[in-house]
């Protein structure tokens, strides 16, 4: 087991979700809290259920079974474990493909991942607040999974691979979901302002493509300082 | 050493890395399920912002 390595991309992964918190509230979070302003208002004005129009948001907060450190602490502490979790997947690919992830190249890592987790799936799938129509969940899931890994398998064989047949089926991969269509909300009528969901769906992008050149460029950093004599045995 | 430090490919055999490499990435998927996919209604109010600021589908 390389422990330095994996200690190394961990290191990176906690940083890059430090750094997404700031970034996170800058751009996206309140565009969030805007959003439930509707989706509380759009409840009680569409509802014809009397009890259910009677349930006010506190009684909702109060029910939460969110971890107790705050909207701000838990924010935080996903954001460092989603961090890790996204730096260990690219650590392991680089591992799996035989590639050294440094800090002059750990920036094409960076955008490989947004493209693949955050730009891919979005192309069919925007962004969604708070209060939007949206389809099923568990179908919007799937695709969104699908779509991850046949875009991860994409772009690998346009990136790595330089034969032709790999390069085309590479763009198959990543446009195939597209094609195929991602699960769409039946009714679009939304209590959201459309300006509100425009905005939000490139401050996301925004805030992920930051998040995910800092994560790259860490991990080159952490992986060339900590775990070099690991990978030159 | 020179050389090393801007060589973009690991000299170390595929089979001394495959157990980092599976493990890592069973890490990895494990902790964004959790974060972006799980049903858990704990892990969804946790991680609310972030699953919306991400993309991830949500509600």
């Amino acid at each position: 087991m390389l422990v330095r390595y994996l200690l190394a991309t961990i290191v990176a992964g906690l940083f890059a979700g430090i750094l997404l918190t700031p970034a996170m509230y800058v751009r996206t979070v309140p565009l969030i809290l805007h959003a439930e302003e509707y989706e509380n208002a759009g409840g009680h004005e569409h509802s014809h259920d009397a009890a259910a129009a009677a349930v006010p948001h506190e009684h909702e907060e109060e029910a939460s079974p969110a971890l107790p450190f705050g909207r701000l602490g838990n924010t935080l502490l996903i954001n460092l474990v989603a961090g890790a979790g996204f730096a260990l997947m690219t650590g392991a690919a680089a591992l799996f493909l035989g590639r050294r992830i440094t800090l002059q190249n750990g920036i094409y890592w960076g955008l490989a991942g947004f493209f693949i987790f955050n730009l891919a799936p979005a192309f069919s799938l925007a962004p969604e607040l708070p209060a939007m129509p949206a389809a099923d969940l568990a179908a919007r899931q799937a695709w969104w999974l699908v779509t991850v890994v046949l875009s991860a398998g994409g772009v690998y064989l346009i990136v790595l691979r330089n034969e032709i047949w790999a390069r085309i089926a590479g763009v198959l991969l990543i446009v195939a979901p597209h094609v195929y269509g991602a699960p769409q909300a039946q009714n679009l009528n939304s209590a959201v302002p459309a300006t509100l969901a425009s905005e939000f769906a490139v401050s996301t992008l925004a805030t992920n493509l930051f998040f995910w050149i800092v994560l790259g460029t860490a991990l080159g950093w952490a992986i060339q300082q900590y775990a070099q004599s690991e990978l030159d045995a | 050493m020179a050389a090393a430090r801007t060589s973009t490919t690991i000299s170390l055999p595929l089979a001394s890395r495959l157990t980092t490499a599976v493990f890592s990435l069973m890490l990895g998927a494990f902790i964004v399920y959790g974060v972006g996919l799980s049903h858990s209604e704990t892990m969804h109010d946790t991680a609310h912002d972030t699953r919306h600021s991400y993309g991830f589908p949500c509600h």
